[in-house]
């Protein structure tokens, strides 16, 4: 990774993410005041739309770049030891890309279930 | 007047303690400000120790902590004051004795944003011109003196002062980035990069609120920010 990776691009990537959780979220709470779920038949079929599924899939992969740059940035601005760092950031890391595949599997499996229905 | 003044002499002290002191309020007068009676404290106590130079809020030296806000004594009016009257050392500096710190780190900073033009055109006849406008961009930025309330009121500096350049510096930072004259904006962006020097800012604007010139270290930043990203498309 480039010295810039960890100075401007994180910066960058932070903020993308940021507008693109906010317009998803607004999205999602505008579709929802209009047209309620009425139980998980509904909901699974609407997660299962292609472009509902990709907007969720960018959505998370936001949120997993916005959380790693995030937690990053308190890791580098209170701990010190190189040692301790090096070892958080691994756990971080491994934390969030595990969320991510999980994330993605959930996703995955809708669609699958969703065309097969 | 009551006061709670932080001491600690090195030579004598193990630990820093905080010591209590009264002002006469005869020897009060409309107007005064909070280094005059500092004064009047160290007539009545020759061993309380601070800087102090201008005394009109020019130099920058008495920079402390009042009442928990890093301010310069010199144009703290006494009137606007919460008593007991709080002081402290600038926040999480090396104190070299009660009110004075070593602002090494500090000028450490400062010199590593090298502040001053650099051009390697030959020397002009006459003085390096700028249109109006021109030194318009420097407005807000050349009038820090110094005093280090910025960056000693900045948690990021406080964490990592030695990788941070902090406000004070980067205020400085982009005075010349911004300056036509100056031609070294890749070399300054370049030494910027990297996840400590510029990034560890995190907007919360300490900065802003403690300096007593009313300048804005957290907007040069921004703009510092915004240059690196132009240039980088």
């Amino acid at each position: 990774m480039s010295r810039q990776a960890h100075g401007l691009r994180a910066w960058v990537l932070q903020r993308f993410s940021a507008v693109y959780l906010l317009l998803f979220l607004v999205y999602l709470g505008v579709h929802f005041s209009r047209v309620p779920v009425a139980d998980f038949t509904q909901w699974h079929a609407w997660f299962a739309a292609p472009l509902v599924n990709l907007a969720t899939g960018l959505f998370i992969l936001s949120l997993l770049i916005h959380a790693w740059v995030g937690i990053r940035d308190v890791i580098m601005d209170y701990v010190t030891h190189t040692g301790v760092r090096v070892a958080l950031f691994a756990a971080v890391m491994l934390t969030l890309a595990g969320c991510g595949l999980w994330s993605l599997r959930v996703l995955f499996l809708t669609v699958l279930s969703g065309s097969g229905a | 007047m009551r006061f709670s003044i932080y001491r600690f002499d090195p030579d004598k002290d193990s630990q820093p303690y905080m010591q209590d002191y009264v002002l006469d309020e005869a020897k009060i007068w409309p107007g005064m400000m909070l280094l005059d009676a500092l004064l009047e404290l160290k007539a009545q106590d020759e061993t309380l120790s601070f800087r102090r130079s201008c005394q009109e809020g020019v130099c920058g030296s008495d920079g402390m902590n009042i009442n928990g806000r890093n301010g310069l004594a010199c144009i703290t009016p006494l009137a606007s004051l919460k008593t007991p009257i709080e002081l402290r050392p600038m926040p999480a500096q090396p104190v070299i004795r009660d009110l004075i710190v070593d602002l090494t780190q500090f000028y450490t900073q400062y010199r590593a944003a090298k502040p001053y033009l650099i051009n390697e055109d030959p020397e002009p006849e006459v003085e390096r011109l700028q249109s109006p406008a021109e030194r318009e961009q420097l407005d807000g930025l050349y009038e820090c003196i110094l005093c280090a309330c910025c960056s000693t009121s900045c948690p990021s500096f406080w964490w990592n002062p030695d990788k941070f350049l902090g406000p004070a510096a980067l205020l400085q930072s982009w005075r010349f980035l911004a300056d036509s004259r100056d031609q070294a904006t890749d070399l300054r962006l370049d030494e910027l990069e990297g996840p400590f020097k510029l990034f560890r800012c995190h907007t919360i604007m300490n900065c802003v609120e403690v300096c007593p010139k009313g300048l804005n270290p957290t907007r040069a930043i921004g703009r510092i920010k915004d240059l690196m990203l132009k240039r980088s498309m």
